[in-house]
């Protein structure tokens, strides 16, 4: 073997180290490295200890109430046992809750179902998102079947933060898709007014904007138009969402060679099937990364939704440490809610990574 | 829309162009009988690519006329939709969709403007793959493709729009070069079979061997125009030697 190697002007490929050797050699190399990675080590098994101590070992499960977290000195669980419903439900009346967690589950398997390729078409997703919205506004709503109504202004907790989100999502993207599309015009005028618009919303903070559209729009419409304080608030974040959403597609649209739409127009392709069938599809892929970064940052942001008056999952959260008993357990609230948000925004980044490599396949 | 032979399928007259206030085209004119082939060669800078991209308007004409297959280019949307569907380019980058696969570049066209059914299309589509001896590769995404198997894609995505006339803008000049064979192999079976071809191109031998006539541009304007074996073995223009002198000298 040796032989035919040398005569070929081959070599054994380079061994790579061992786990040990490579730890050795990374972190252990000179007595100084030793003593700031044992320091560390140290440092980090610390924490992990005080946070577990807190979290699990000294902590009061469901069956506790409030005197019994007094006593103790970890974590009090108890409150989230005891006020969950509120956490998640907000003012929704407490007899007809079981429709809120209906709804709730509805919006998520709307988001679910749209999440996957098959159903990726000009058909079947406006489908989807018409059928998971009528379930839920149904729901969430009443007012048939012997279900009684529900106000808008009592629905909270976690469906109204997911049926913000997903509604700012859903409708911000196609004004996105249509505002970048008119910034590129060839016509000057649209093409700077537009660019005016954009820049003029970007430059509004989110506040401002939902304050707007909550408080000074109905002075400034004719009553009929001015429809629910929440869908007033859903259209400003939709808007101010989009503008953002339209800047990312823009830079995923200028990413694509001029020769893409030249060889489409070659073809006799019009317009709308240059856009729809080459340069979109290939601008979303480039803007892929920014736009799940806009959609995860959009969710975190409904919890602004809060100062206009709706209880959405941080605002009930707040709710539910806010009586005498549950006072001091501020913390364990905050990490139920953190948790929450977690669960939703790390399964959408890694969905985004899903995406990039599924993507990737198809384009090399 | 059909052109006998001898029937006139290009015809410009004194064609100009300008990218704001500079000139690049100036008074410009060719007439191209269905079934010639025409190469079209100069020097960089010369307005061969902005010649040809005139004639299926991805570029805009000042003055002049063009005609192509009877029609007049003119500003209307609808009418150069109209004679691009029968009027294949090929690029010198290739522009094929990268998010699609071969097949898909190749009915994608047929389907949207033809109007063809997804199976018509896809039969012809494979019909015209193995016209460029590439049928295996159909499920493939063009970045799996080396540049002349891509370039050998983008000629059967024109031809699946049965074009009546082919225009070909620096074909080979993006390719290493042991791939352009392959690419000329194909534009020459082309040619046999009676297409009309205007080529931007420096292949010399492409250009003797299938070449009806050959136009020489320099600075925009039109400096010679003759047969092949006129043009390579007695160029009347003291341009036309020079260039040549250039591009065959070594």
């Amino acid at each position: 073997m040796s032989n035919v190697a040398i005569v070929s002007g081959e070599i054994p490929p380079p061994r790579h180290d061992t786990f040990l050797a490579a730890v050795r050699k990374g972190y252990f190399a000179t007595p100084g490295a030793a003593a700031v990675t044992s320091v560390c080590l140290a440092l980090i098994a610390l924490a992990v200890w005080t946070v577990f101590r807190w979290a699990v070992l000294d902590a009061v499960w469901s069956s506790g109430g409030p005197d019994m977290c007094q006593q103790a000195t970890g974590a009090c669980w108890a409150v989230i046992a005891a006020r969950w419903r509120l956490i998640f439900f907000g003012l929704y009346p407490y007899d007809e809750q079981w429709r809120s967690a209906l709804a709730c589950a509805a919006i998520l398997a709307t988001v679910v179902v749209s999440c996957f390729p098959f159903s990726w078409s000009a058909k079947r997703l406006p489908l989807v998102w018409i059928a998971g919205y009528g379930v839920f506004y149904g729901l969430m709503r009443g007012g048939f079947l012997g279900l009684p109504t529900v106000l808008e202004t009592q629905w909270g907790g976690l469906s109204l933060t997911l049926f913000v989100f997903s509604t700012v999502v859903v409708t911000g993207m196609p004004i996105a898709v249509c505002l970048a599309l008119l910034r590129r015009s060839r016509l000057p005028v649209i093409a700077r007014t537009v660019a005016v618009l954009i820049d003029g919303i970007r430059s509004l903070p989110l506040v401002a904007i939902l304050f707007t559209a909550a408080i000074i729009i109905p002075y400034a419409l004719p009553h009929f138009l001015v429809g629910d304080k929440l869908y007033r608030v859903i259209a400003g974040f939709s808007l101010f969402f989009a503008v953002y959403q339209a800047e990312i597609i823009r830079g995923g649209m200028q990413a694509l060679p001029a020769g893409q739409e030249e060889a489409a127009h070659a073809l006799g392709l019009n317009y709308w099937q240059t856009m729809s069938r080459i340069v979109l599809p290939q601008a979303f892929r480039h803007a892929l990364p920014p736009t799940i970064n806009q959609v995860v940052i959009t969710f975190m942001e409904t919890s602004l939704i809060v100062i206009i008056g709706f209880f959405e999952v941080m605002a009930s959260g707040n709710a539910a440490f806010s009586t005498a008993e549950w006072s001091a357990t501020y913390v364990e609230v905050y990490v139920f809610v953190a948790a929450i948000y977690f669960a939703f925004t790390f399964t959408l980044s890694r969905y985004g990574a899903y995406l990039e490599r599924r993507l990737n396949v198809a384009r090399h | 829309m059909s052109t006998q032979s001898g029937e006139i399928a290009v015809d410009v007259k004194s064609l100009a162009k300008f990218y704001g206030a500079h000139q690049v085209l100036f008074d410009v004119s060719l007439s191209v009988a269905a079934g010639e082939k025409i190469v079209i060669c100069g020097p960089s800078g010369s307005g061969k690519s902005t010649f040809i991209r005139c004639l299926n308007k991805l570029e805009d004409h000042q003055a002049g006329t063009i005609r192509m297959l009877g029609t007049e280019l003119n500003e209307d949307l609808a009418n150069i939709n109209e004679i691009r569907r029968d009027v294949g380019m090929v690029f010198q980058h290739f522009n094929l969709f990268p998010h699609l696969t071969v097949l898909e570049n190749c009915v994608l066209a047929p389907m949207l403007v033809r109007r063809q059914d997804r199976k018509a299309a896809e039969e012809q589509a494979m019909l015209y793959l193995e016209r460029v001896k590439i049928p295996q590769k159909a499920g493939s995404y063009p970045g799996e493709l080396s540049g002349g198997q891509q370039q050998r894609v983008a000629i059967a995505r024109a031809l699946c729009m049965r074009p009546e006339i082919m225009l070909f803008d620096e074909p080979t000049s993006a390719l290493d070069p042991e791939m352009i064979s392959e690419v000329l192999d194909v534009m020459i079976e082309l040619a046999q079979d009676g297409m009309t071809m205007l080529c931007v191109t420096h292949e010399m031998g492409f250009a003797r061997k299938v070449a009806d006539r050959v136009v020489f541009m320099d600075k925009g304007r039109i400096v010679e125009e003759a047969a092949p074996s006129d043009f390579f073995d007695n160029p009347r223009h003291e341009r036309s030697k020079l260039f040549l002198s250039q591009i065959l000298g070594h």
